[in-house]
């Protein structure tokens, strides 16, 4: 059975503060790094695993991501996902 | 006319007031939102002293004595929705740091032996007793928003209110306080951790890239960065982030050292240590929320103790 699907990759470019610590931080090379706008470039998004890695590090929250299997934090109760569900 | 106009009713708790000021802040553009409104309780603009039947509730501040206590369950009963609003209302804000100590501890240092007036008695009329414990108002009533920020951003609250009206989405993103501040992160060589007084920070580079603690990585951004964007490093005042707040491995300190460390030379647990010493200042907004205080690596108390023998060691 086939699940392939290519997972999207979104950069916020406005909120990227340019410190490459997505570059860094990601195990399949993903990233790329634009040196004249000092912004971080999807360079390989058919490698992206979806760790997360990069949305987890980066400073401002500037990635995110689509298309992707996403696994449930089955640690949190009932009451408190209920409650962050309501954060604007 | 008056009939379609969705009706407010706004009350404060255990807070600084300065929610309400946002409203003020909205300048011209409250003109819109009173267009689609009502608003009948307000503090600082109606004389309303009774809780009308409204449509939307927008409580501000935290639970911290029986006066507030018995204040929000009046919204609640008197409100359809309501919205927890700033980040008293949503984590406690800084009343929270109450709950470092017991309730004899703060009376006594307050009333009965102030080092800067002479008191002898306590208080026992027109003073509300405190609670057992600072909370936010999800403790004590059912909340249905939570709009955090110390205040929210006019343009946050403006927005709130006008997708409520309309029913639509707000736009408040996840994005931390960095995804509006214009300082450039660059790896740089800094060894050490300069404290806010410690000589003039370049206006064009993040804070952590030159040694100074900025709470801007892990604090939602609910007020568009003014404290960074005009020289001042975030104090974390809008709360934590998502992920700091639904990842219980995830905590404000560990969120900035690991990034303090890889934007400098800085070891990451001498970060942690730093961050730990002004506990009090850092966790100021969010220690009363049980989403951040029941996380198993928040040892408020212990880190002051800790923080306390090493200030009677160097200065005994």
């Amino acid at each position: 059975m086939s699940t392939a699907q290519t997972v999207e990759i979104h950069v916020h470019e406005q909120a990227c503060r340019g410190c490459e610590m997505c570059v860094d931080i990601c195990p399949t090379k993903v990233f790329g790094f634009d040196e004249d706008k000092r912004l971080c470039t999807v360079g390989h998004a058919q490698d992206c695993i979806a760790c997360l890695s990069c949305a987890y590090i980066c400073p401002s929250g500037a990635i995110t991501h689509s298309n992707y299997h996403q696994v449930k934090n089955f640690y949190r109760d009932l009451e408190f996902s209920k409650r962050m569900g309501k954060f604007l | 006319m008056s009939a379609e106009l969705v009706t407010i009713n706004t009350e404060w708790l255990s807070d600084c007031s300065g929610c309400h000021i946002a409203i003020v802040d909205l300048h011209e553009k409250i003109l819109a939102v009173l267009e689609s409104v009502r608003i009948q309780r307000c503090p600082v603009l109606t004389d309303i002293k009774d809780y009308p039947p409204a449509k939307i509730g927008l409580v501000s501040g935290a639970i911290r004595n029986e006066h507030d206590k018995q204040a929000a369950i009046e919204m609640r009963n008197s409100c359809d929705l309501i919205i927890a609003w700033g980040s008293c209302a949503v984590f406690g804000g800084p009343a929270g740091a109450g709950n470092v100590h017991t309730r004899e501890e703060i009376a006594d240092a307050v009333y009965l032996n102030n080092k800067t007036t002479i008191t002898t008695t306590l208080p026992n009329r027109e003073i509300s007793p405190l609670e057992v414990s600072v909370t936010p108002i999800d403790k004590v009533i059912e909340v249905d928003l939570y709009l955090a920020g110390c205040p929210p951003h006019p343009t946050y609250i403006f927005d709130a209110l006008l997708s409520l009206l309309e029913g639509r989405t707000p736009k408040a993103t996840k994005e931390s306080v960095c995804a509006k501040c214009k300082r450039q992160m660059k790896k740089s060589d800094v060894s050490e951790i300069r404290q806010h007084t410690d000589g003039i920070p370049d206006p064009d580079l993040c804070f952590l890239s030159q040694g100074y603690i900025c709470m801007g990585s892990a604090t939602i951004d609910r007020c568009l960065s003014p404290c960074p964007t005009n020289g001042v490093p975030c104090t974390g005042c809008a709360g934590a982030t998502m992920q700091i707040l639904t990842e219980p491995n995830r905590d404000i300190r560990t969120e900035i050292a690991d990034r303090m460390a890889r934007m400098t030379k800085i070891p990451r647990e001498e970060i942690i240590k730093e961050i730990e010493k002004s506990s009090k200042s850092h966790y100021s907004y969010t220690m009363a929320s049980t989403m951040v205080s029941e996380k198993p690596t928040f040892l408020i108390k212990k880190w002051i103790h800790e923080a306390n023998e090493d200030y009677e060691a160097a200065h005994g």
